[in-house]
């Protein structure tokens, strides 16, 4: 790292550039929210205040706001990074070791397993967009089902009997199976903790590497590609493994049973109600296609013996036409 | 020797020109359209249920003596072979002189959750193919299919080869089984009949989720950090949105097709193994004997080239050509190198072949 000889020296440098970093910051956003309609929004903020502030000013744009707001988190992660960084700098000599910067990393990424912001659980958070907008998630329809889920829980283990034994049963087994998710959730994000750890072995191996004259690291960007290269080739470790797909494969089935027993809960209330259920749709559904596909089978085969009726004409016709020139030869013969 | 040598005054200009551009995002982004894609006119000439054929429209009369039909996967939408006028295979292969028409899935909803791998091929794309080969003039057509439609078109090929010139097969997954396909590995613990019953048709959020989860710090962080440096470049981040609409603009999966195509060949690999049964008759890769190429993409992390190249050792064909692209799955498509080579490759390789 190149450095001043003078720790106080080198601090006064610092704070130098450092102040030339806020004006410039403060400058560059106070002429951008010049020309918006939000002009009179700027004060000055240090960067994070920035980010929240330019947020605030997409979140109305429609399409662009969700691309805005992928931007932000990685904006955000770096520029926690870079503040960190240089919170590090300053200190009295003005060097870092390798570990200092893996601790100052270790901080401020957000990586599975570190922070539950960004990674808490991607397949249960895919999971809770399945059923597609105003639909409940599986965590708000399990929170819904709590009333159930206590009384069912005192009575896992027991034996049904009686006029709702079946209910009984029905109950027991929604409780196991929320339960089995839970168990599943805690050893996938466990793999995920894993995968994190691991990150960060790899990244010092990897810095380890760059030790050596000429492959040394001089950006923050840099350094931010290889912690990414880090993070991934540990990711991809344990995602190949064979104790990550028996995880992601018990973690998936588990969420889907709890489903099917909501499902099944929600199924039986509209038949209560006297509301068409999903399975009725479905049996129409499927139904109806089984039609439609007997249907243009037989359309296919009409469209053939149109064909086959069409050339058995056309022979028919060209016998007949050579029928007669036939005859007239035999008679001139 | 510290392996990291940042300069102070090097980080904070960093700092400075990531805030610059920031602001200069701010402006930019307001002044950016919704993006549009598909740069090439194009005429529906086939309809069925959601599935449209399209013949794409050059600026000159095609060349070529027969059609080429993109069959593309279910799982995204087929724009992306034709998603600019700098970006187009499509494109790039009319000016050759090819005459291309495409087969768009459409936008799977609950009427079509029972559709099956049998609807899907021995239905739709023999049906597509007929009205192509109608519309061209012509008995046999050249097929070009990609990722899952690839596989689609290798069973395609077996089971109706009499109507195929030529099969072009683009990042098409073969073998199911090899080591680093991670998607496969995921899919081989789960009981998808549990998931299907559950879920009916297939949520696109869920699938794309989980190709996110692929590379989870690199597609979900990294790529929007970069993302800063083409803040003040109008075109650039259009493009940058263009392809960020393409990623996220995905169909559900129908129910029925997607149990049948996890189960036969992401967990049973029938493909290779054998055993695959499509309606009432059985594919096997052995039944192909016209022409076939097979480009696959070096670093394909969805698709690995592991994957694509065994094609060779299982199809019947004596008249293979493999074409390995140094790119990912989707620089196949959109790269300046794809631009310049894939193009000419697939057009120079059917010349050789017209019969």
């Amino acid at each position: 790292m190149a450095t001043s000889p003078d720790p106080t020296r080198a601090f006064e440098d610092w704070q130098a550039l450092s102040r030339r970093y806020w004006d410039a910051w403060n400058d560059a956003t106070r002429k951008a929210f010049e020309t918006s309609t939000q002009a009179t929004q700027a004060e000055v903020m240090p960067w994070h205040e920035g980010l929240e502030q330019w947020s605030r000013m997409f979140s109305q744009s429609g399409s662009q706001s969700e691309i805005v707001e992928r931007l932000l988190a990685g904006a955000k992660s770096y520029f926690s990074l870079l503040q960190s960084l240089a919170a590090k700098s300053s200190g009295a000599d003005g060097s870092l070791d390798a570990k200092a910067w893996t601790d100052t990393l270790r901080e401020s990424f957000n990586f599975p397993g570190a922070d539950a912001a960004l990674f808490d659980n991607p397949l249960a958070r895919a999971l809770r967009e399945v059923a597609g907008k105003g639909a409940k998630s599986i965590e708000e329809l399990s929170k819904g089902a709590e009333p159930w889920m206590r009384e069912a829980q005192t009575l896992l283990g027991m034996p049904a009997f009686g006029y709702l034994r079946e209910h009984q049963e029905h109950y027991q087994k929604f409780a196991q199976a929320v339960l089995d998710q839970q168990q599943q959730t805690n050893r996938y994000n466990a793999l995920l903790a894993r995968a994190s750890a691991r990150a960060f072995e790899l990244f010092e191996d990897k810095l380890a590497e760059r030790a050596e004259p000429g492959r040394q690291i001089e950006s923050v960007r840099a350094l931010y590609d290889l912690w990414v290269d880090a993070a991934e080739d540990a990711y991809a470790e344990i995602a190949l493994s064979d104790e990550f797909r028996e995880v992601y494969g018990a973690l998936v089935n588990a969420q889907m049973r709890v489903r099917k027993h909501v499902q099944e809960e929600v199924e039986r209330v509209a038949t209560d109600l006297g509301m068409p259920t999903r399975t009725e749709i479905d049996s129409m559904g499927r139904r109806l296609h089984e039609v439609r596909r007997e249907l243009k089978q037989r359309d296919e085969l009409a469209a053939e013996l149109a064909e086959l009726r069409a050339e058995i004409e056309k022979l028919k016709g060209s016998r007949a036409a050579k029928s007669p020139a036939k005859a007239t030869r035999s008679r001139k013969s | 020797m510290e392996p990291i040598r940042i300069d102070p005054a090097r980080a904070l200009d960093e700092a400075l020109r990531a805030q610059s551009k920031l602001a200069a995002g701010m402006r930019t982004l307001r002044e950016v359209e919704d993006v549009n894609y598909g740069a090439t006119d194009k005429e529906a000439i086939y309809r069925e249920d959601k599935v449209v054929v399209y013949r794409y429209k050059g600026q000159n009369k095609p060349t070529a003596k027969r059609p080429i039909l993109i069959c593309y996967a279910l799982v995204n939408r087929p724009y992306m072979v034709d998603l600019q006028d700098d970006r187009s295979l499509v494109k790039n292969l009319l000016s050759l002189g090819e005459d291309v028409y495409l087969i768009d899935w459409g936008y799977p909803d609950g009427a079509d959750r029972w559709l099956t791998l049998d609807d899907y091929i021995n239905g739709y794309i023999r049906r597509c193919v007929d009205a192509v080969a109608k519309h061209a003039g012509v008995k046999k057509i050249n097929l070009l299919g990609i990722c899952q439609g690839g596989a689609f078109s290798l069973c395609f090929a077996s089971l109706h080869q009499d109507k195929l010139q030529n099969l072009i097969t683009m990042v098409t997954p073969v073998d199911f089984h090899t080591p680093d396909n991670m998607l496969s590995h995921w899919t081989r613990g789960m009981d998808v009949d549990l998931f299907v019953d559950t879920l009916g048709n297939v949520p696109a959020d869920l699938m794309n989720w989980c190709y996110l989860t692929l590379k989870p710090v690199r597609l979900n962080q990294q790529k929007y950090i970069g993302m800063l440096d083409i803040l003040d470049d109008k075109t650039e981040l259009e493009n940058f949105l263009r392809m960020e609409k393409w990623i996220f603009d995905s169909p559900d999966q129908a129910g029925e097709a997607f149990r049948q195509f996890i189960k036969d060949f992401y967990q049973g690999n029938k493909l290779v193994k054998g055993g695959l049964r499509i309606g009432e008759r059985e594919v096997s890769l052995k039944n192909i004997t016209i022409p076939v190429l097979n480009i696959f993409a070096e670093q394909d992390h969805l698709v690995p080239p592991s994957a694509s190249r065994p094609l060779g050792e299982h199809i019947g064909t004596k008249d293979y050509t493999q074409l390995a692209f140094k790119g990912g799955h989707i620089g196949i498509y959109v790269s300046g190198r794809a631009q310049r080579e894939v193009p000419p490759a697939i057009h120079q390789w059917l010349n050789e072949r017209t019969r």
